[in-house]
């Protein structure tokens, strides 16, 4: 596989936001099949991290590579920013992400709400798209709510719903913010068993997560961040299992 | 039986003046207030001055004073650039400042200030992560604008925009003062003649109200429209 290109890798990324210093200096390199999860505690930069991957975020210093396409950026007044917005829409379109507060479009209904991006984004047809995003619900369980409006759906729904939506942009890399952290405890089993699920046919997936048993039994590498750094970074097996710096020990100590 | 006393035709005619004048203001008040919305949000100071310019200046001026500023201010910019054609490139055309013109311009050039706000305050209701999705999935801003954050700011802009219309209904009947034969005009007119006001006023009262109803009636439709998805 030396020769398919690296599909996201982040080097040195930084972020201030006025006076605080969120991200010092990150770098990550997604290949594929790779499922990477970032943890840490709140306010680690854990989130706005994921966020400066796909540029919600624009990092005040680091370079990024897409499919092996480099970003490029200028500096301007109102601080550094893409050289070329159709590149950042170009490699967006390759990277869909799944959000803490689903942010499904309220007005659309589940089924258009999936076949948006593929047909304005990607030129898809209505009728191509459609059979596609039918073929997802049933994935994620949910072809008898194809019809409803996200505020007609519970959480877990609406979050496998957006799971949907953003495989139906057939991804390079899938971005998850905090997928489950909104939802109510009985409901974040079903969202968990479909991402796993993804992960074992070889999805490529950053996942930004407080679920320690998804970071252990599912991710191929674990990263843990502090303050804006990698405290600590490597298989599961070692980061969790064998954790080295206090930080991280007490991070993983039981709560109760 | 109500006795018109031969007024009612002109009557008629004057009330489709003012549903024309109305709708035409309307529109043109929604074009200019969604671009004040969005130069008012823009990034670029210039833009964000003009617009608060705009608004400042139109919405501290009394209407009235504004019609007036706009129709003689607007005959005197015509002249001038048929004096211009005719000196420099000695084009001989007469332009005149149709009244009616005047009259949609200028209460379109004031209603757009208060759309302007209504739709500012309404983009600003639109939650922030429904416009992150729809970057996140690669829509170049137009297609946010257009896909997103569009239909979802008119149902929150609908009730103050319905409001404004309200307004701008009744502000047309200050056209007269420009020589627009509106049907507050005619039934003013009629009233003089007559010496019998309340035949000519009360109609065009109830006329307003049937307009004012019909329209409101369309809202709650557009109302109804715009909140789909977002329960009852």
């Amino acid at each position: 596989m030396a020769d398919t290109p690296t599909p996201l890798e982040v080097r040195n990324i930084k972020k201030r936001f006025g006076d605080t210093e969120v991200l010092k200096g990150l770098s990550l390199q997604a290949q594929k099949g790779d499922v990477i999860t970032l943890i840490g505690a709140s306010g680690s930069g854990k989130s706005t991290f994921l966020r400066c991957m796909n540029l919600l975020e624009q990092p005040d210093d680091g370079e990024l590579f897409v499919h092996g396409e480099r970003i490029a950026f200028k500096y301007t007044k109102h601080g550094r920013e893409p050289q070329d917005w159709k590149q950042v829409v170009r490699m967006r379109a390759k990277l869909s992400m799944v959000f803490q507060s689903f942010n499904l479009w309220a007005h659309m209904t589940l089924l258009e709400n999936i076949i948006e991006a593929p047909v304005h984004v990607l030129g898809k047809s209505k009728r191509e798209a459609t059979e596609h995003a039918m073929s997802l619900l049933e994935r994620v369980g949910l072809t008898h709510r194809a019809k409803a409006y996200p505020a007609q759906m519970s959480g877990g729904q609406q979050q496998r719903g957006a799971i949907a939506r953003a495989l139906a942009m057939d991804p390079e890399v899938m971005l998850f913010d905090e997928p489950t952290s909104a939802l109510d405890p009985e409901l974040v089993g079903d969202v968990l068993k479909v991402m796993r699920d993804l992960a074992n046919e070889g999805r490529t997936m950053i996942v930004v997560t407080h679920e320690m048993s998804f970071a252990r039994d599912v991710s191929s590498k674990v990263v843990y961040l502090h303050q804006g750094l990698v405290e600590e970074a490597g298989t599961p097996e070692e980061v969790l299992g064998n954790p080295q710096s206090p930080r991280l020990k007490q991070f993983l100590a039981p709560k109760y | 039986m109500l006795d018109l006393q031969g007024y009612g035709p002109r009557l008629i005619e004057g009330a489709g003046v003012t549903v024309q004048l109305a709708v035409l203001s309307l529109l043109l008040a929604v074009f200019l207030g969604l671009l004040t919305a969005i130069a008012k949000m823009s990034r670029h100071w210039f833009l964000h001055r003009i617009a608060t310019l705009y608004t400042t200046v139109i919405r501290g001026v009394p209407d009235l004073v504004l019609m007036l500023l706009l129709f003689y201010g607007g005959q005197i910019g015509v002249n001038a650039i048929s004096d211009m054609l005719y000196d420099h490139f000695d084009i001989d055309i007469y332009f005149s400042f149709d009244a009616f013109a005047a009259g949609v311009l200028t209460i379109g050039f004031i209603f757009g200030a208060y759309m302007g706000e209504t739709f500012r305050g309404a983009f600003m209701a639109v939650d922030n992560g429904q416009i992150e999705a729809g970057k996140a999935y690669g829509m170049s801003s137009v297609l946010v604008f257009r896909r997103i954050r569009f239909p979802q700011m008119m149902r929150h802009a609908l009730p103050g925009l319905s409001n404004n219309w309200m307004v701008l209904l009744k502000t047309t009947a200050l056209v007269s003062v420009i020589g627009l034969t509106d049907m507050v005009r005619v039934a003013a007119e009629a009233s003089r003649a007559t010496h019998e006001p309340f035949v000519f006023l009360v109609p065009v009262a109830v006329a307003y109200l049937l307009i004012a109803s019909v329209t409101e009636w369309i809202f709650a439709w557009l109302q109804k429209r715009y909140n789909v998805g977002y329960g009852e």
